[in-house]
């Protein structure tokens, strides 16, 4: 080789290695290597939790004044089950009377830390669960309407540049407008940073059945580049209008990998296969196909909403059968990451809370026990637990109690941000409410 | 007498003025000009699109312009629902054209009949899909595009029609 081209070859190839990456943040280099964990799963706990059945421990003795105690999410926390008056299990001899296997060998408040008060002061589901991707109380948010403060997905894509497919947001339905927080509104977000959404139980389920699945996969060259092709010139002539629609960012693989990935779904749905829990159904089967997503794509940040126990309002019965549903969903959805998916097993970080509580006095609706209803009003309403295990969290450390709240449900958009990294370019935003996550309060 | 005489004299002057005016209006008239060019829209064709369709909407003129007839009630529910599960709309609109044409009594031209006349092939495609005339511009690139793709199907400019944004406007 010539000494000249020598010179120009070694100089093109130091040019490309030091060339940084320029982010769609405008920075040069992605976020400083302070992340605790690579991946974090949060899920949005089950819809409406009472504190007195969940970290209280107290199953039928405050809410139906029966004197029977214990714990009925014993993958989530320590402590023993109730001995008496079995409803919140699964069909036995009789309906609920068969608490289903605990999953994990050691609860996640062992492998964690737990906040046991926290203070959530949104009574709404919509409202509570914006409070938990945005970090921010938006009191005068529509129910029908995006959030106009950016979400968590949002902060992820831009303050480390990751793919679209690396950022999922499972949902357990479309109701409630839940499939409108994959991006907000604000003008220096939005959905060029938006997540990849997902309701699997209606795209995997009858409907997608029906109208999805038998789909063409079309070949990616001979057929959907000309296709492509044609569509971005319509396209370009159209923006040349100045108009344009909404995009999450999926790029031509991304989107490729995204329909093969829907085929497999429903093959392995038709065969049995998908990797549900071991006891399924409902919204345990968004459980399972949110292992799925996290196997073929290892996102960088999944959120999983599960709002069953919402059921609380006309059937206490089936409000604690869903709450003990949850618990063994999340402890295989766990169990899962740590032993199915070598990529993300022991990097991987999550946080669990509640969008908000319930009441602490009863409607006037008896189910078929016998049992109270509760809706979410009162005071009550404004107390929820949250918890969180992974690399760098401390475990075994409980925090707050009955009369000592401790943490907002504020307080988890900010630790999010900490937990991969890229907190203080969050709070740079000055969009958040408050700058402290759960580890300033420890 | 001199009565007579200036009656006469009003009258002339009067036939006189009218004359003139007459004439005046008749003559000097400009003709439009003619430069041998055919007249053109200065407006984009597409700028009164203004409103998006809703996924009910999108679906359901997307099945009757696919089928040429109506889709049920409860499949337009059940399709919508399928859209609103899904994120990316792009992709979920993408799986459920695609889902279309493979459905029994999809009406699309065959490859052949487009081929045969390309020129009429897009103009058609144009009306039946955005309810507008082609431009000179996009007919040339889509003559352009046909010639150096000979694989591209009439099942392929159909998707990538209904995929279009400007599709989901009216």
């Amino acid at each position: 080789m010539k000494r000249r081209k020598f010179l120009k070859n070694t100089a093109l190839g130091t040019t490309a290695i030091t060339m940084p990456f320029i982010l769609s943040s405008g920075r040069l280099f992605a976020a400083s290597g302070s992340a605790m964990a690579d991946h974090l799963v949060f899920v949005a706990f089950a819809g409406g939790v009472r504190q007195q059945e969940s970290v209280l421990q107290r199953y039928l003795l405050d809410s139906q004044d029966y004197p029977s105690e214990g714990n009925i999410m014993y993958n989530l926390l320590n402590g023993n089950s109730p001995t008496d008056k079995i409803v919140y299990g699964t069909e036995g001899t009789v309906s609920g009377d068969t608490p289903i296997p605990k999953i994990l060998n050691q609860t996640l408040e062992s492998q964690g830390t737990i906040f046991k008060e926290m203070v959530s002061s949104h009574a709404g589901h919509y409202g509570g669960l914006n409070t938990l991707l945005t970090g921010n109380y938006q009191y005068t948010q529509g129910l029908n309407s995006k959030s106009q403060m950016p979400t968590i997905f949002e902060y992820v894509r831009r303050h480390l540049g990751v793919p679209a497919s690396k950022v999922w947001y499972i949902g357990n339905g479309i109701g409630n407008s839940i499939p409108l927080l994959d991006y907000s509104i604000h003008p220096d977000y939005g959905s060029q940073y938006g997540a990849n959404f997902l309701a699997p139980t209606i795209t995997f389920g009858s409907d997608g059945v029906k109208h999805l699945k038998n789909a063409k996969v079309y070949h990616p060259e001979e057929e959907l580049d000309p296709m492509y092709k044609m569509k971005y010139f319509l396209d370009n002539v159209w923006k040349s209008q100045g108009k344009a629609m909404p995009d999450i960012g999926n790029t031509d693989e991304e989107k490729y990998e995204i329909k093969q990935f829907f085929k497999d779904m429903f093959e392995k749905t038709e065969q049995g296969i998908i990797a549900h829990p071991p006891v399924s159904g409902g919204e345990l089967d968004s459980i399972g196909y949110a292992c799925e997503v996290m196997k073929r794509f290892k996102p960088k940040l999944s959120v999983v909403y599960l709002s069953s126990v919402d059921s609380c309002h006309s059937n206490f019965t089936s409000y604690v059968q869903n709450l003990h549903r949850a618990d063994h969903g999340v402890g295989h959805l766990w169990d899962y990451i740590q032993n199915q998916i070598p990529e993300m097993a022991g990097n991987t970080a999550i946080i669990l809370a509640p969008e908000q509580g319930r009441n602490l006095e009863s409607n006037n609706i008896i189910d078929a026990n016998g049992f109270k209803s509760y809706d979410h009003s009162d005071a009550n309403t404004k107390r929820v637990f949250g918890m969180m295990a992974g690399p760098g969290i401390q475990s075994n450390l409980s925090l707050g109690g009955e009369n000592n709240s401790q943490g907002d449900l504020l307080n988890i958009t900010p630790t999010i941000a900490e937990i991969l990294g890229f907190k203080e370019d969050m709070m740079s935003s000055g969009l958040t409410a408050t700058n402290q996550s759960l580890f300033d309060l420890i | 007498m001199n009565m007579h005489i200036f009656k006469f004299k009003i009258m002339r002057k009067t036939i006189l003025i009218v004359l003139a005016v007459f004439i005046s209006i008749s003559s000097c008239k400009k003709d439009d000009p003619i430069y041998d060019i055919n007249q053109i829209q200065s407006n984009s064709y597409n700028a009164n699109k203004t409103k998006l369709k809703t996924p009910g909407q999108y679906i359901s003129i997307l099945y009757a312009n696919l089928f040429q007839q109506a889709l049920s009630s409860n499949e337009l529910v059940e399709i919508t629902r399928c859209i609103e599960s899904v994120g990316d709309k792009e992709i979920v609109h993408e799986v459920i054209i695609s889902n279309f044409m493979n459905k029994e009594g999809v009406t699309v031209p065959s490859d052949s009949l487009m081929r045969a006349d390309l020129d009429l092939f897009i103009e058609e495609t144009y009306k039946r899909f955005y309810v507008r005339d082609i431009t000179e511009a996009e007919r040339e690139y889509f003559l352009n595009f046909f010639e150096s793709h000979p694989n591209v199907s009439s099942e392929m400019v159909y998707t990538a029609f209904s995929l279009s944004n400007e599709y989901q406007f009216y």
